[in-house]
């Protein structure tokens, strides 16, 4: 998300970028395992950077999907009280969050089941944000990456960085697995390998750990019933579990906020996921598991401090966009801005703005909720091919995903373009079809179709 | 006023609700009937032979509102006016959520499906794989992944409901808890806390889960009938009697309110 964003806001400049990804595509972190709330600020401490970024980038969402071919909703948060001891802490909540610049109110039991008629009657009062989004955050950085590629970044996935050249204090170049990279500037947005990265630079020394978060994901007709996000009051703690419309209707529940050491592990554990289900049908009654399609987990990178934005305090040409936390995608379109000034102090072209420069991706027409689908077959023959019934995905949508200039190199990165193979039956229904369409634009032949890294193959 | 019956669905019980009414469209997204009962068995030739129903294969039915069903296809995107709509989408193995398998996410772990699908294709989902159940899917895919070479072991969690291929090591009584494994599966765990049990494959073939991909008609509807039979194994006879049943169902809802 954060490496993205950056990627597009540099490639509005006259810089040359190289966008350089460890894994096997962009979007495989915490970018594709978040609630995808793009919050307006009100949990964010007044005076922070994080707060200042949330802010300024708070307004500009309704514009700035509209570039990505992103849906964004303000649908706004409701943090409900169900206990007396949660109500109580709701008039420093509210001065909490009038502090940090979001707007947000107190309302009744009553006038937040009016607001959501599906929370709790044990609700007794909530806090309202109106302000807050959803967003869909991976075809937010997809769409960001995907931009950036179209104004000439060149985007290397696969490519960890693995060695780091420095001489007087600057870096000369980095090295990948098969390349030597030289450049005038390098940025760490590596999530939660920052300070790997940051220790191969000779840079900063901070840590960065994994605070894995786990999730259901229950159908799109539940989701689709929703008005608001609905989560509980906040502690110092924590933020607690939310359920969370998404975008293509589907409900989030989650996330929990585990620390933990593997960077690597992203297992769901039962008595976790029972606990946040019950936090959520708290909320929420009617919530049922026979609904759920889907659990999972995502790392989001832990640092101590957050938000490590700047330069690095010894070498001259590393900047830092690290520790982002669980707020990548509320901060993102105004941290992008951030680091291309900060670049612009060393790479004086990044500062210029490139005239011919593409500022937006033109939408992809969906069948999935087109009220006029016969005009798509006039656009092109295959919106006629339904591929994954549950999403009503085409294969001209499929065609669509890999005809771009960053296209999938994986079943995940199918399903992550275009929602194939994500729906209520996970893939049951159409996997051999999306697994036959990635062979038939890429030439994988079948035994070597990655699921989602080269190694990990669908057959053997 | 219409008085169509649209039905999704041309299997068995698609065909046997169709056969049973005056009018009615069939709509399945494979360009042939039987559904998983195949398209040449005589039991599909016969019932697709006795209806008078209207065929629209090869093509998706996506939203209902009942009173229109909208259906799109290769030749095109269709409307149907229709007085109720029959749900006769058959059922599908559970997946990972619902059968309550936590653990990591890595390949290997396919529904039967679509390691039925791919095995048939002579790609198996891997050489020592574990089908999860013991009914027909469990069988279906036993069968196929023998043929395609690989060692299979099936676990019943609730014991077999029908005899699995020779060949087939057969385990009773395990619930397996979670999946293990980076990137591809390497063992899974059992409910006795444990036990682990080495694999490069996991295939999902316990439970049912009725497919419904029609929005509007998900979990209710308007003017929805659901005939989707859920018993394992499937029979002909038992899918017949859903869907003639559906028929009644069907006229006796047009009878009372005729259509929007």
């Amino acid at each position: 998300m954060v490496g993205c964003a950056i990627a597009r806001e540099l490639s509005f400049s006259q810089a040359s970028v190289m966008l350089l990804e460890a894994a096997h595509d962009v979007c495989e972190g915490a970018s594709k395992g978040n609630t995808g709330i793009a919050t307006s600020g009100a949990d964010c401490t007044a005076g922070t950077l994080e707060c200042d970024l949330v802010t300024r980038s708070s307004p500009r969402w309704e514009q700035l999907c509209a570039t990505l071919d992103t849906p964004f909703h303000r649908i706004g948060t409701l943090a409900v009280a169900l206990t007396e001891e949660q109500e109580q802490r709701l008039p420093e909540l509210l001065d909490e969050a009038h502090a940090a610049g979001a707007r947000a109110e107190i309302v009744s039991g009553e006038a937040a089941r009016g607001l959501e008629p599906l929370l709790s009657a044990d609700a007794r009062a909530a806090l309202h944000f109106p302000d807050d989004g959803i967003v869909d955050s991976i075809r937010l950085t997809i769409g960001y990456a995907e931009l950036a590629c179209r104004n000439g970044v060149e985007v290397r996935r696969s490519s960890p960085v693995v060695g780091v050249r420095s001489e007087g204090g600057r870096i000369l170049a980095v090295r990948t697995p098969d390349a030597l990279i030289t450049a005038r500037c390098v940025v760490n947005a590596a999530g939660l390998g920052a300070d790997t990265l940051s220790a191969l630079a000779g840079g900063d020394e901070f840590a960065t750990w994994p605070r894995k978060g786990q999730y259901w994901l229950l159908d799109r007709e539940i989701g689709g019933r929703f008005a608001k996000v609905v989560g509980g009051v906040p502690t110092p703690h924590t933020r607690g579990i939310y359920a969370v419309p998404t975008t293509n209707r589907s409900l989030l529940l989650g996330p929990t906020a585990e620390d933990r050491e593997d960077r690597a592990d992203r297992g769901v554990d039962s008595p976790t996921l029972e606990h946040v289900f019950e936090a959520a049908n708290a909320l929420v009654p009617s919530l049922r598991r026979e609904h759920a399609i889907k659990t999972f987990a995502a790392n989001r990178p832990a640092s101590d401090p957050v938000y490590r934005v700047g330069r690095d305090s010894t070498v001259e040409n590393l900047v830092l966009a690290a520790g982002i936390r669980s707020t990548g995608v509320s901060s993102s379109p105004a941290m992008a801005e951030l680091v291309r000034s900060l670049v612009a102090e060393l790479v004086p072209k990044a500062g210029e703005d490139r005239p011919d420069a593409v500022r937006e991706l033109e939408p992809l027409p969906r069948l999935l909720w087109n009220d006029s689908p016969e005009m798509l077959l006039d656009l092109d023959s295959r919106y006629g091919q339904v591929i994954c019934a549950c999403e009503q995905v085409t294969a001209a949508e499929i065609a669509a995903a890999y005809g771009a200039a960053l296209p999938p190199r994986s079943l995940e990165g199918l399903r992550k373009r275009t929602r194939a193979m994500g729906g209520r039956c996970q893939g049951a229904l159409c996997l051999s079809g999306c697994s036959f369409m990635h062979s038939l634009h890429t030439g994988d032949a079948p035994g070597r179709i990655p699921v989602s890294e080269p190694e990990a193959t669908l057959g053997v | 006023m219409s008085e169509t019956v649209a039905i999704v669905g041309a299997g068995i019980t698609g065909l046997a609700c169709a056969e049973a009414l005056e009018d009615a469209v069939v709509v399945d997204r494979i360009p042939v009937t039987g559904g998983v009962n195949g398209w040449d068995d005589p039991d599909t030739r016969r019932l697709t032979g006795a209806c008078r129903a209207r065929f629209l294969l090869g093509t998706t039915a996506t939203r209902w509102d009942g009173g229109s069903l909208w259906v799109i296809g290769p030749s095109g995107i269709e409307r149907i006016a229709a007085a109720a709509l029959v749900i006769a989408g058959g059922a599908r193995p559970q997946g990972r959520a619902q059968l309550g398998i936590a653990g990591d996410r890595p390949a290997g772990v396919l529904p039967a499906t679509a390691a039925c699908h791919l095995a048939e294709n002579g790609l198996p989902v891997g050489r020592r794989v574990i089908v999860y159940g013991g009914g027909d899917w469990a069988h279906r895919a036993s069968v196929e992944l023998l043929h395609a070479g690989a060692q299979v072991t099936v676990m019943a969690p609730y014991g077999l409901l029908r005899e699995m291929p020779a060949g087939a090591r057969v385990r009773e009584g395990d619930r397996v808890t979670a999946v293990r494994g980076r990137l591809r599966v390497d063992h899974v765990e059992l409910d006795d806390g444990r036990t682990g049990v080495e694999c490069d494959g996991l295939v999902l073939a316990h439970g049912l889960a009725p497919n419904r991909n029609v929005d509007g008609a998900v979990l209710d509807g308007e003017r929805v009938i659901y005939a989707q039979p859920l018993d394992d194994p499937a029979s002909v006879a038992g899918a017949e009697a859903a869907g003639r049943h559906a028929a009644v169902q069907a006229m006796e809802l047009i009878r009372q309110g005729g259509t929007r």
